[in-house]
């Protein structure tokens, strides 16, 4: 029982790694229709930012994010600006091959700046070990949990309530429609990387504070696929509700099956979930009504 | 109020879909651009709210002038801030969204207070779509679909409203309470319109001046009424049997015409 506790609660916070790392991509992808290869890589370089506003600054966690998040903002800001705006009107698929590269230079540039050693990073956050209901667990892995909460709250309001939120949403449904209603589509996809981005570097800095800040930090954003498609590619909630639910499977697997299924467990319920529902568990199936 | 100069329009800058048309949209009047599948009809539209771009069209050629100032080549946002909206063809909603939410956005470039009063209006134009409020626009019957895409529109506040085959595949009851909508609008604000349509019976009597494209190309234009008992346009348009007379001229004629009924 007690196992079962344990396997529980670090799914979920591994889960809501996924999940924070699964909104991103499907932010983006919703509103503008591209699989983002370098969302691991954002998060990765935003840490690493994050990293060094710590050290230099010696924040505690609020504050070092109060910084952190404006910064990764422009940084989705400029990479729409610089690499995607100039692909508008290009087919798809050759707008994700520039996310592709985008991803191999993002962590050419971090390893360059930040070199290969892993760092500890606790990002400000307290320490000691706090008992939730009989488990333990260190501050920084009740923050992650917390951050997945506070954000699909936070996402669901935005998206459901605000003007700028059902705009994309609109955008998404219909874009040559959204033009003739006057939002401005390209400003939309700008905004759409920005809270992306900004996502990233709250999943990128508490997954360093619960693990390590390691080069390897954008491989995070491959393990977040499972959660990505079971969520349904294009909502936001349901890949962090979906983060959860892998996070979970994943720590189930390798405490009751074997070590090495951790890994493609996430994957196999991912095969079983698109022969039962090919628009994942959460996505929007296509309405079409003549 | 609205002026088309010699517009010419290209897909891929290959196709020629459009060719060196003009028309004229009085302030205050109702127009009506009627032609067959293919014409031109829709390209023109879309040309006139700048989203051509996005079907990789352009215009090669000639102007678009709102109020005497060129609108080619300007952002669809500011065309539409300077109150020229669209009902696209097929009604194109936003159909995961909400009829209101549909709504609302449809007041974007609007105020708050703009867009509360504008959500009135619609109601009470369309009761029927105040009931539907909070449903889901892609699961509405076609008739409420196209008052939603109507009412959508008139929350921008148009001064210039377009509409893209309004009455297609809708029943005589709905087509009539959407006209009459928009004959209220043109009457009571002096809303401007210009109406796409096949329907060549419905459009004359609604409209005052009437333009006919066939190819690309303006064939024909004239007042509602002189198109109306135009020999060739009751033959061939509003389907009334023809006279007696029956030259060579008017064979060859009949030919050429026959395209915009087929
Ligand atoms: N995206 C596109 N790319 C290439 N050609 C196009 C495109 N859209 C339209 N065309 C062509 O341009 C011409 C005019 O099309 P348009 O849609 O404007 O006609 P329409 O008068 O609106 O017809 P309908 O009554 O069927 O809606 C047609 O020959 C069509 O094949
Ligand atoms: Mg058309």
């Amino acid at each position: 029982m007690d196992f079962l506790l344990l396997l529980l609660a670090s799914g979920l916070v591994s889960g809501a790694a996924y999940g924070l790392i699964a909104m991103g991509f499907a932010l983006i992808f919703k509103s503008t229709g591209v699989v983002n290869f370098a969302q691991g890589e954002l998060v990765m370089l935003t840490a690493y930012i994050s990293f060094t506003l710590y050290s230099t600054f010696d924040l505690s966690f609020f504050p070092l994010m109060l910084v952190t998040i404006p910064i990764s903002m422009a940084i989705g800001l400029a990479l729409e600006r610089l690499f995607i705006r100039p692909m508008l009107g290009e087919p798809i698929f050759a707008i994700v091959m520039v996310t592709v590269g985008l991803a191999v230079v993002l962590r050419g540039i971090t390893i360059m700046i930040w070199g290969p050693d892993p760092f500890n990073f606790n990002a400000g956050i307290p320490t000691e070990v706090v008992e939730l209901g009989g488990v333990p667990f260190y501050p920084a892995q009740l923050y992650l949990i917390g951050a997945l909460a506070v954000l699909t709250a936070a996402g669901w309001a935005f998206l459901r309530f605000s003007r700028m939120g059902i705009a994309m949403r609109a955008v998404a449904a219909n874009e040559t429609a959204a033009l003739l209603v006057g939002i401005s589509v390209s400003r939309i996809h700008a905004i759409a990387w920005m809270l992306s981005a900004a996502i990233a570097s709250i999943a990128g800095v508490l997954f360093a504070a619960n693990f390590k800040l390691a080069p390897d930090l954008w491989f995070q954003g491959l393990r977040s696929f499972p959660a990505v498609i079971l969520g349904g590619m294009d909502s936001v909630i349901g890949s962090a509700v979906a983060g959860l639910v892998i996070g979970v499977i994943e720590n189930l697997f390798q405490g009751y099956v074997g070590q090495g299924l951790r890994e493609i467990s996430g994957f196999i319920v991912i095969v079983i979930v698109l022969m039962v529902r090919p628009f994942g568990l959460f996505g929007s199936r296509d309405i079409e009504r003549v | 109020m609205l002026a088309l100069n010699n517009i010419q329009i290209l897909y891929d800058r290959a196709i020629e879909a459009v060719r060196d048309v003009s028309l004229e949209v009085p302030q205050g009047a109702i127009v009506a651009l009627l032609g067959s599948n293919g014409a031109g009809k829709s390209t023109i539209l879309k040309a006139i709210s700048g989203v051509l771009y996005q079907e990789d069209g352009e215009i090669m050629s000639g102007s678009i002038l709102l109020e005497g100032e060129r609108i080619s080549g300007a952002a669809p946002r500011d065309i539409v801030r300077r109150g020229l909206l669209q009902v696209p063809e097929g009604r194109a909603l936003f159909s995961t969204l909400t009829v209101e939410e549909n709504l609302v956005m449809g007041g974007f470039t609007r105020s708050r207070s703009e867009t509360a009063a504008g959500l009135e209006t619609v109601y009470g134009l369309f009761p029927r779509i105040k009931e539907r409020r909070t449903q889901i626009s892609g699961y509405l019957s076609g008739g409420e679909q196209q008052m939603v895409a109507v009412g959508r529109a008139l929350m921008g506040r148009p001064r210039l409203l377009m509409l893209d085959e309004p009455s297609l595949g809708l029943a005589p009851q709905i087509v009539e309470t959407i006209f009459e909508a928009i004959v209220k609008l043109n009457a009571e604000s002096a809303m401007t319109v210009l109406l796409v349509e096949q329907n060549a019976q419905l459009a004359l009597q609604t409209a005052s001046y009437g333009y006919i494209i066939e190819n690309g190309r303006i064939v024909l234009d004239g007042p509602a009424e002189t198109l109306r008992s135009n020999q060739d346009v009751q033959e061939f348009y509003l389907g009334f049997s023809g006279g007696e007379r029956r030259s060579m001229r008017d064979v060859k004629h009949y030919k050429r015409r026959k395209r915009w009924l087929s």
